[in-house]
């Protein structure tokens, strides 16, 4: 049986009736979204505060930021343990994004004709049809805000959902019917590794929660992941103070056998088909980890079949990592269970042990899933696309990791880069101890041509030149268009590189 | 304000005033990266009290921009935060901006009597301080009003919308819309902006603060989008001022050379400060160091009022004016820089004692 359908609604979309039709039939619970912010509200978060801030084009501070946690965290925790108790229906806005990581949760999308909605709208609030049109476009702009700041996605990207129902011209209860046939599919049912994700998923939510509640910790700034029951927490170095109540707070978290306080400024995000603690990669990623104060987050990422391509031009993707491939039943995921991990628990613990571990994950699908499961709220500085395709021949595991590293910079504004660029990019080796004494040569000649020579360098900026004529001024100012980026571009390389030797870039 | 003059308005430069340009670029380099806007509110001051004219200190500032500008816009270009359309209709009309400033600046320059700064650059540089001091005074004002409010319970999270509510209920058609930025703005307001941000980077060299708050709060663009946009606006903002003033023969390249030797490297200091320093605190010390700025440069004023004959003073008294203008604003940016220092030395040594714990802390098991 499935065991969670969200269904996202837009305003007078006929969303609601849809849902609780669908619940009556599946014999499931229903939980709508202002349920759901009642509850929060309960739990001490603004969210009308919170709604409001996301809706104006306003800064937005370290406290909201706080606010927005706690409401992710109560959310997500809210959710998963509704569905624990038994099979659920969810209405609301982007609940499947707060479940994002949970393969077997069924995304559904209502729409409704935009003449049925004006209409409903002007009987509804007695306006006008051109104050009703008004109102319809300020609430969706605000919904779409809404997901754009709180999720980082657009919210009417149709990838984001499993099927779009418009119920122009079917009846809701037709729909209903239609998405219980769809939702009995394989695609839907809960597996181990989906139940897995969503265990690991509520771990991190109530650790989170713990760690907003709590008046010790709550004024900071906390990234939690979970991963085979290690709670991973890390913290920014202005919170080192607060952090240090972390074990505490956390003390007794049902389902979490151990606790890891990382202290980072950011998180660097690696992705590999298999991991190796004793690699130069691993070497290469902690020296620049350690450079930016910064925790790894780990990704294993393996490609279907199709080496990580959409199947089709246009087709829609998957975007949910724990979600097996379009052919995957129950017996994937269950031989996956016995699989070993590809490395990822131990290199996990050896970053735990330098004070760098960020949480890891495993992604199994085509491009789409990853990408999906990248572009998250958490904060990141680089993310360091890692061998592999290790099946595919050496040209086609070349074009798939470009194809798989322009995909990922393309949804994430951070520099994203191959291993090779890695080095290159990051961390100061022979080509950089030759470009500085290159650059510093310039630079020095520069400096000490400029200075020994002030009187004629002045009297050319003044357009006279060395014989005694009036030179031309235009001359004299196309010179110095040309010349101060020359200087700015070669000191710019030479404190580059110093930044780096001294690891402070 | 005494300066020995090499020719005509330049100053000469010994080892000594050298070092002083640099440590000047430093500090604004670190204040840049610290605050994510040009340091100019630090450096054209601090070039003023070293005896440099006014204009002359605004042009090697803006021609050092230019470089420093280009070099930084091609990193938020490849992270997709430049709206180029958006920097396109800025330009044009920035650039009028900038020439209307270069005319001034230069006209009051060349209206003096001798050039060489005790008359002949007061009145541009009377002209400069007393925008300087306005328009850093409300940016302090507001900024530090924000910090407080910040730290309130009723905080509802950000600085107040009331210009950009007043904005969007006018209709001035008609409206571009800009797709990176995702928003639609009046032509009459982009062109309004950018006369003004282009007026302010010509006059003073800080046309920044102008530009990205407008961006934000009037147009509604993202803050990463603002801030992109407004490097990549800077650089050709930064290259029309230079060649503008090169034109006029008022870029001193030695200044704008020495100030790359201190500012390129503070900016990597600063913004490392930024991640170690909590948000709040930051805005506070913004606020703080720009006001110290603004009341340094009104220090200086009556010096200019005097060699304008405007006020009767004793002569004597214009050293001791720069001598404190000059004090108050070393001061300022030296306590700004000391405390994101010691924040950063902070940060380390916490990160290494943690780093020692979990170590033994793994030994011990």
């Amino acid at each position: 049986m499935t065991q969670i359908v969200c269904i996202s609604r837009g305003s007078l979309s006929r969303g609601r009736e849809l849902a609780e039709a669908l619940a009556r039939k599946l014999d499931y619970a229903v939980l709508s979204r202002e349920d759901l912010i009642e509850a929060a509200i309960e739990d001490g978060i603004q969210v009308g505060k919170l709604e409001t801030s996301m809706m104006k084009p306003r800064a937005f501070t370290e406290r909201l930021a706080r606010e927005r946690d706690h409401y992710l965290a109560f959310s997500t925790a809210y959710l998963c343990q509704r569905v624990t108790e038994g099979p659920l229906v969810y209405h609301g806005r982007t609940g499947h994004l707060l479940l994002r990581d949970v393969g077997h949760v069924m995304r559904v999308r209502v729409v409704a004709d935009d003449e049925y909605r004006v209409r409903t709208t002007m009987d509804r609030l007695g306006v006008s049809r051109e104050k009703a049109l008004r109102y319809l476009s300020e609430v969706e702009e605000d919904r779409r805000n809404w997901a754009r700041l709180m999720y980082g996605v657009s919210w009417e990207d149709a990838s984001q959902y499993d099927v779009v129902v418009n119920v122009e011209r079917m009846s809701v209860d037709n729909a209903a019917s239609a998405l219980v046939g769809m939702s009995q599919l394989p695609d839907f049912q809960m597996t181990p590794a989906s139940r897995r994700a969503m265990t690991e998923l509520s771990l991190s939510a109530r650790a989170r929660l713990s760690l907003a509640r709590d008046p010790r910790t709550g004024s900071c700034g906390f990234s939690v992941s979970a991963h085979d029951g290690v709670v991973t927490v890390a913290y920014l170095p202005h919170d080192m103070e607060v952090a240090e109540h972390v074990p505490a707070v956390l003390k007794g978290l049902e389902g979490a056998r151990q606790i890891l306080a990382t202290m980072a400024s950011t998180t660097i995000l690696w992705v590999q088909e298999t991991f190796d603690p004793t690699s130069e990669t691993f070497r290469e990623v902690v020296e620049i980890a350690g450079k930016w104060n910064a925790a790894v987050e780990l990704v294993r990422y393996v490609p279907d079949q199709n080496g990580g391509s959409p199947s089709s031009p246009g087709a829609y993707t998957t975007p949910s990592p724990a979600r097996a491939p379009a052919t995957a039943g129950i017996e994937d995921d269950v031989e996956e269970e016995h699989e070993d991990d590809g490395g990822l628990k131990a290199t996990l613990d050896d970053l735990a042990r330098l004070g760098r571990a960020g949480g890891g994950r495993f992604v199994r699908g085509e491009r789409g899933s990853l990408v999906a499961t990248c572009c998250g709220t958490v904060p990141r500085s680089l993310v360091v696309v890692g061998n592999l395709f290790v099946g595919k021949d050496p040209a086609a595991k070349v074009r798939l990791t470009r194809e798989m590293r322009d995909a990922l910079a393309g949804s994430m504004r951070v520099p994203v880069v191959t291993v090779d660029e890695l080095r290159s990019h990051y961390l100061f080796g022979r080509g950089d101890a030759l470009r500085l004494v290159a650059y510093l040569t310039v630079i020095l000649l520069l400096y000490v041509l400029v200075f020994t020579h002030q009187t004629e360098v002045l009297d050319f900026l003044l357009a006279r030149w060395p014989s005694g004529t009036v030179g031309s001024k235009y001359l004299v100012a196309l010179a110095v268009f040309g010349f101060v980026p020359l200087v700015a571009y070669a000191y710019g390389q030479v404190a580059r590189s110093m930044m780096k030797l001294i690891k402070m870039e | 304000m005494e300066a020995a003059f090499l020719t005509e308005h330049f100053i000469t430069i010994d080892f000594w005033s050298s070092v002083q340009v640099v440590v000047l670029g430093m500090v604004g380099g670190i204040l840049s990266g610290f605050i994510g806007s040009g340091g100019a509110f630090f450096m054209t001051p601090g070039m003023m009290n070293l005896g440099v004219p006014g204009v002359v200190a605004v042009a090697s500032n803006i021609t050092h921009k230019f470089g420093k500008a280009m070099v930084g816009s091609r990193k938020h270009a490849e992270l997709g935060n430049v709206d180029k359309r958006l920097g396109a209709y800025l330009i044009a009309t920035s650039f009028i901006g900038i020439r209307i400033a270069v005319w001034i600046n230069s006209a009051l320059f060349e209206g003096g009597a001798d050039g060489h700064g005790s008359g002949g650059s007061a009145a541009g540089d009377l002209y400069i301080s007393m925008v300087f001091v306005c328009i850093l005074l409300a940016v302090a004002i507001s900024m530090l009003r924000d910090a407080l409010r910040a730290r309130s319970p009723e905080d509802d999270g950000g600085p107040s919308l009331r210009i950009a509510q007043a904005l969007g209920r006018l209709h001035l058609p008609p409206y571009v819309y800009f797709r990176t930025a995702d928003v639609r703005v009046s032509l009459w307001i982009l062109m309004a902006v950018g006369l003004a941000t282009g007026y302010l980077a010509g006059t003073i060299g800080v046309g920044g603060f102008i530009g990205v708050p407008a961006m934000i709060y009037v147009f509604g663009v993202p803050t990463a989008v603002a801030a992109g946009t407004e490097l990549y606006l800077a650089m050709y903002m930064g290259g029309w001022g230079a060649l503008n003033y090169a034109l006029q023969g008022f870029v001193d390249i030695r200044l704008t050379m020495l100030l790359y030797l201190g500012s390129l490297v503070g900016i990597y200091i600063g913004v490392y400060g930024t991640k170690v320093v909590k948000e709040i605190l930051i805005r506070i010390v913004t606020g703080v160091v720009i006001l110290l700025c603004v009341v340094s440069r009104a220090v200086a004023v009556p010096a200019y009022l005097r060699q304008l004959g405007w006020i009767e003073m004793d002569p004597a008294w214009d050293a001791y004016l720069n001598l404190a203008s000059k004090a108050m604003l070393f001061a300022a940016g030296m306590a700004g820089c000391g405390l994101i220092l010691f924040h950063v030395v902070r940060s380390y040594r916490q990160r290494l004692r943690v780093q020692h714990r979990l170590t033994e802390a793994r030994g011990a098991t």
